[in-house]
């Protein structure tokens, strides 16, 4: 079953220079299209600057949608008014880069879990409770008696980023969106945070987008891995099929930038492209990453290309295979 | 072969408030001309003390700082503050620091920038200056024209270049690199490793590298040193390293990577890495390895030379 749906999604922030001067658009997210199924985990991959935050926000409609269209369990919720988004604030929740920032400092770790409960109006307080224990069991938080009354400076980064998976799980939503949830966590704590995450996604059938700029963990965390590039996805297909068979020549780029630790690595120089990621706010026109690719075409200049499944669930938007 | 840089019994604790903390705790390492040491392990273990205590850069609270530096054979903890300003620290020694990307100063050009330790450490004239820093600029794969532009109007990795010009101005032996890669994108990092190991080719280069990310570390080593909690439990080649490591901290540590290209279960360590004030007794590592037995709660293990030139400081060996 189809949970999200989002067609031609599109959010360009308005940027003015000068007093008198033209308005500018910077197009963070630019026509973008894609379904999520319920109990799916997709990994959402970019470099900074590519979107990816401002899609998965404009998603929770956090910020507001230039165009197109978001429809969640077949309603369009696009350009639902705000105060009719509380049955949609507690089905779809957010996990935040920075758990230092995200959580209050003067709440204790049991305010923290009990303000999404009081504002969806769970009025009895003895249920609120056994809620927050809940929550704070589901991320091993324990003993919960311990941690609860805890504020979030007394506890590690890792034991924080729990706290704030706990506050996302706490309302039984049916889709989570984690933006970076581990990239300010030491190496071996990541893994430890993503095997819970998935392993809580997994049990509640919750559909699951992880955005990160990691290639190198989508693969243990999520069945779909969709690549954006400066606004655009570029690429969507089953987690394996895309590491095995990259066909954008931006994945193929991405993957073979990533090392796996082998002593091997220090005697090559790696193939990648030069330069950097354009501008937003004047894109390159026809294929947006024409300029930097080594199979570039006259038509990529031009024109460009639509998305296409070339093989089944495998979409790429490159005119190599149009 | 002879050693370039010896460092032998290093420390450097800091006073604070809470008490001392033993941040370089007794740590020995040796580093060859040509080759690329990696320095890895949890944030919090040490890795940049120690880089600041080989370059001598201590803050105002530094309480202990002691043990034996040889560069070329020489003493340069022996060094007053002079000295080692004028004949060390730059010229021979210099550092690309972590979070290059804030590091260069907004207002100045960074030809200027890149300028400077040639003007204060070896006296040269502006022209002069100019003249290696143009060279500079180009080493690291710059146009000389962006020596009259200031650092916001360069992007993440070609400010990342101008900190890595400021680095070999100087032409050192040796360039501490401290996670110069960790605020940028995956095929940036990988443009700036390329650059990395064509300038050590170049020069013959040493370089000491900091760096959390195992993987990426791996582009560049030649040997790795593992450090916990202020001290060095493991020092091995890349090929033993990276294949088959031996002290249970770094074999938890290589589980915990996760691979493109094969496939593995990954691991994690529980638990986090001990307080630098109050460390546990005997072996450091002991309230989170899989392998602990009575002894490693009651004794330091020493570090011993399990095969030639490969060093673990646990009592399984």
């Amino acid at each position: 079953m189809v949970l999200l749906k989002v067609i031609n999604l599109k959010k360009w922030f308005s940027m003015k220079k000068g007093i008198f001067g033209t308005t500018y658009y910077l197009r963070a997210v630019d026509n973008v299209s894609f379904e999520l199924r319920s109990g799916e985990a997709v990994s959402l991959v970019g470099e900074s600057g590519s979107g990816k935050t401002t899609l998965g926000r404009t998603i929770l409609r956090l910020i507001e949608p230039t165009d197109g269209k978001i429809i969640f369990d077949g309603k369009d919720i696009t350009h639902t008014r705000v105060e009719e988004l509380k049955w949609y604030r507690r089905s779809a929740s957010l996990i935040q880069q920075d758990p230092f920032g995200s959580l209050p400092p003067f709440y204790t770790i049991y305010k923290i879990l009990e303000e999404p409960l009081i504002i969806h109006k769970i009025k009895d307080k003895n249920k609120r409770r056994e809620l927050i224990y809940r929550a704070l069991r589901e991320v091993r938080l324990t003993p919960v008696e311990d941690f609860a009354p805890k504020y979030p400076h007394m506890i590690s980064g890792g034991q924080m980023q729990r706290v704030a998976i706990a506050r996302a799980l706490i309302l039984r939503p049916k889709l989570i969106i984690a933006d970076e949830p581990v990239s300010m966590l030491d190496a071996s704590v990541r893994i430890e945070i993503l095997t819970l995450l998935r392993e809580l996604q997994k049990t509640r059938g919750i559909s699951f987008i992880y955005i990160t700029h990691d290639l190198s963990t989508t693969k243990y965390f999520s069945e779909k891995i969709f690549i954006m590039y400066a606004g655009q996805l570029v690429e969507m297909a089953n987690t394996d099929q895309l590491i095995k068979n990259p066909l954008h020549p931006y994945t193929q780029a991405l993957l073979s930038a990533i090392p796996d630790p082998d002593p091997e690595n220090r005697k090559k120089i790696r193939k990648v492209p030069p330069g950097e990621p354009p501008s937003l706010i004047n894109p390159p026109r026809g294929c947006r990453f024409h300029p930097r690719c080594p199979n570039a075409m006259p038509i990529c200049r031009r024109e460009e290309p639509k998305m296409k499944e070339v093989e089944p669930e495998h979409f790429v938007k490159c005119w190599l295979y149009a | 072969m002879k050693k370039l840089l010896d460092v032998k019994n290093l420390y450097l604790y800091f006073a604070t408030r809470k008490g001392i903390v033993k941040a370089v705790d007794n740590v020995s390492l040796s580093l060859n001309k040509g080759e690329t040491l990696a320095l890895v392990g949890e944030s919090g273990c040490g890795k940049s003390s120690l880089a600041k205590a080989i370059i001598r850069l201590l803050p105002r609270n530094t309480h202990t700082y002691k043990g034996e530096v040889y560069l070329n054979g020489e003493n340069i903890m022996e060094y007053g503050e002079k000295k080692f300003r004028k004949e060390v620290r730059w010229k021979k020694i210099s550092m690309v620091f972590q979070g290059a990307l804030n590091s260069l100063n907004p207002i100045l050009k960074v030809g200027f920038q890149i300028a400077e330790p040639l003007i204060i450490h070896e006296n040269m004239s502006k022209e002069g200056a100019y003249k290696r820093v143009k060279e500079a600029v180009k080493l690291v794969g710059l146009h000389e024209a962006f020596i009259d532009r200031y650092p916001f109007e360069l992007s993440g990795g070609m400010r990342q270049r101008v900190v890595i010009a400021m680095a070999l101005v100087t032409r050192p032996n040796i360039v501490i690199l401290d996670e110069p890669t960790s605020a940028l994108d995956v095929i940036t990092q990988a443009n700036i490793m390329n650059l990395l190991k064509r300038l050590k080719a170049e020069f013959n280069l040493s370089y000491i590298y900091i760096t959390h990310d195992i993987a990426v570390s791996s582009e560049l080593a030649d040997k790795v040193a593992v450090m916990y909690a202020g001290k060095i439990v493991e020092i091995a080649s890349s090929e033993i390293f990276y294949r088959n490591p031996s002290h249970p901290y770094a074999k938890k540590l290589m589980a915990s990577v996760p691979t493109l290209r094969s496939e593995k279960k990954l691991d994690f360590i529980p638990g986090a890495p001990p307080s630098l004030i109050n460390p546990p007794r005997g072996c450091r590592f002991h309230p989170r390895c899989p392998n602990a037995m009575p002894i490693c709660r009651r004794e330091e293990p020493k570090m011993k030379e399990v095969e030639p030139e490969h060093f673990v400081k646990c009592w399984l060996y």
